[in-house]
């Protein structure tokens, strides 16, 4: 009988770890240096395309080639397209990171970080914004675990914003707002979350104001309902700044409109939210800013529109 | 010098001119005995306290004033100050205006929180030079305002910082300058013309043993950096040197992850230079020096402050492109 068992232990095993390798699903990978895509393995192969760091990559196969090991791959044609045809063709392997790699989560960071200096730099890399995107966005899908993965998410998701804001001066195209829900979403109550949903207000700024009082009235009352609703967001003392700015600014339209107490509600109310910040907040800059805009409106410096003397 | 007498010239040019002498002490007697302070708004210069008044000009925030008068015109106060407007360090002149201006606009020593509210405009304009469609010269604002703070309330808790604040505009304006020159991309940091450190020194010499000096004496190394390497190994040495000896004299200092990080990436880029020159005891040597170093940077990085934080995966990242062989820097295009 025991006899019997094994003879089919074996092959129940082999069965048994194909299943597992099966329900993994393929590996999934990223590129931290910019790499050619080739059509079989080895530099003398002919070249299909240029593969960009941070891109989604699917392992398909692994060899080496000159003395070197290279990997299989298939990855959307657009990176940046929801839908896109795919392509297959070898890579180098050693600048591929995988869920494997050990302290991979920090590596692919690493290079993110470094991306998005570039981006910065007059004169650094092209594209190297869109590197960085990417770059944040696979730590958080290849690493969902590490400490690193809500920063990543959220810089990845402020990065895209950033960009669509630049593009929605020139093209007016709207600003999609998923990716910094999905931060939200994903890691609630956190530091991340709370700067997504600062991100966020953006979206419900007039574009301008044209002296009008609606624009300003607005926005002060959702910066201040931000500060309530997150007291220890990193953005709490400049949602109240902003808040506080707005009423002050309220304080001149209504000046300049003539109707002095609305004018004078509006000053005393900007006054009791930079108070507010001056006691809450008295580390960093923002104290000296709010003590700045009450020593103005008690001296009536205008804040908003040209100083009428 | 200006106020000598010509022995040839008449007695009623000679009066003239010794009156003027008389008078320009006086007024800079006057002014010396007179509160300091600086104007948080740009504001008209008129010659009377009368907003219909002739105007004299304009008055840029952080401009040093005297304040020699005030008065009250209509319910409304004005200050009658001496502004310095144009200063040419290297002639050692200065252009001095006098005039009528709204007295709000204007903070001066005596001003409850006037440390604060100086510092607050400041931050304003760093803020506003920042923003794209800022308020034009808002750096050269907050660079002044920054540095009165420290002149009038040198014992402020904010002074400190706002030296070095000021000193850092300045180095970042010039540098930015330079760089525009064809000198700047000469190999030898000799042949450029070096930016003004004295304010950066000075911030060292009054707050020594701050992070304050720390920062200032980081920004004194680019003075010292090549133009551009054009494939020559003794730059990266040299700055690489550099940059941990910074590291190694002010371990305490929040650049100290930075300066560690900027000398190991120097080795790096020494492996693919020497790899190329056929050089492989030399590129092996630099290759361990730059994994020590960064490997001591990724050690030291502070994961608790977001500033610091970021240093660590940049080191391990660095680390693992050099275990894997991926090159960290372009030795052929540095040559073209």
């Amino acid at each position: 009988m025991v006899r019997h068992w094994k003879k089919f232990e074996l092959p129940l095993l082999l069965v048994l770890a194909l299943t597992a390798a099966f329900a993994a699903g393929p590996e999934r990978a990223t590129l931290i240096r910019e790499a050619s895509l080739y059509v079989s393995a080895g530099s003398n192969a002919q070249r299909l395309s240029q593969v960009g760091r941070g891109s989604g990559l699917t392992i398909l196969e692994r060899s080496n080639a000159d003395g070197q090991p290279w990997m299989k791959i298939s990855m959307a044609a657009d990176q940046e397209a929801e839908v896109s045809r795919e392509v297959t063709g070898w890579l180098p392997a050693k600048a591929v990171v995988t869920g494997a790699t050990a302290n991979g989560d920090q590596v692919i960071f690493g290079q993110a970080v470094d991306s998005e200096r570039q981006a910065e730099e007059r004169g650094g890399r092209k594209g190297a914004a869109q590197d960085a995107l990417r770059l944040y966005s696979r730590v958080a899908e290849l690493f969902p675990g590490s400490p690193l993965a809500a920063e990543a998410m959220w810089r990845a998701a402020d990065i895209r914003w950033q960009l669509a804001k630049t593009a929605f001066v020139r093209t007016a195209k709207p600003m999609e707002q998923k990716y910094l829900l999905a931060v939200i979403a994903k890691f609630p109550q956190s530091k991340q979350a709370e700067l997504a949903a600062y991100d966020l207000l953006e979206g419900q700024m007039c574009q301008e104001w044209r002296g009008q009082a609606e624009c300003p009235q607005k926005e002060s009352a959702v910066y201040e309902q931000y500060a309530r609703e997150h007291p220890q967001s990193p953005k709490a003392a400049e949602a109240l700044y902003n808040a506080a700015w707005r009423q002050a600014a309220l304080a001149d339209i209504y000046r300049i409109e003539n109707d002095s107490g609305k004018s004078d509600a509006a000053r005393k109310k900007a006054a009791a939210l930079a108070q507010q910040i001056a006691g809450q907040y008295p580390q960093g800059d923002w104290k000296p800013r709010a003590l700045d805009l009450i020593y103005k409106l008690e001296k009536k410096i205008p804040i908003y529109g040209v100083l009428i003397e | 010098m200006a106020c000598s007498l010509n022995k040839v010239n008449m007695f009623t040019k000679k009066r003239a001119l010794l009156m003027l002498c008389v008078a320009l002490a006086a007024t800079a007697a006057l002014a010396a005995d007179k509160e300091h302070g600086t104007v948080i708004s740009e504001v008209t210069l008129f010659v009377t306290p009368d907003p219909q008044a002739q105007k004299l000009g304009r008055v840029t925030r952080g401009r040093d004033i005297f304040l020699m008068d005030h008065t009250t015109v209509d319910n409304k106060p004005w200050d009658h100050l001496l502004a310095v407007v144009d200063v040419d360090l290297e002639r050692e002149t200065m252009r001095e205006i006098s005039g009528w201006v709204p007295a709000s606009v204007v903070v001066t020593t005596s001003t409850p929180n006037g440390d604060q509210i100086i510092y607050g405009e400041a931050v304003d304009s760093e803020n506003q030079a920042e923003q794209r469609g800022g308020r034009k010269n808002a750096a050269q604002d907050a660079m002044r305002l920054y540095y009165r703070l420290y002149e009038y309330f040198p014992s402020s808790p904010l002074a400190g910082e706002a030296l070095w604040r000021a000193a850092d505009i300045r180095w970042q304006l010039e540098k930015s300058d330079i760089r525009l020159r064809p000198s700047s991309r000469e190999m030898s940091p000799d042949m450029r013309t070096p930016m003004d450190d004295q304010n950066l020194r000075l911030v060292m010499k009054k707050f020594p043993h701050t992070q304050w000096a720390d920062l200032a004496a980081f920004n004194l190394i680019d003075n010292k950096l090549c133009g551009s390497w054009k494939g020559e190994t003794k730059c990266p040495e040299k700055e690489s040197e550099l940059y941990e000896k910074y590291a190694r004299e002010h371990p305490q200092s929040p650049k100290f992850a930075e300066a560690l990080f900027n000398a190991a990436w120097r080795q790096g880029a020494l492996v693919e230079m020497y790899r190329t020159q056929h050089e492989q005891d030399k590129s092996e040597k630099a290759r361990k020096k730059a994994m020590e170093l960064a490997q001591e940077g990724a050690g030291r990085s502070n994961e608790s402050d977001p500033k610091l934080a970021d240093w660590k995966p940049r080191a391990i990242e660095f680390m693992y492109s050099l275990q894997q062989g991926i090159p960290t820097y372009d030795a052929e295009a540095d040559r073209k």
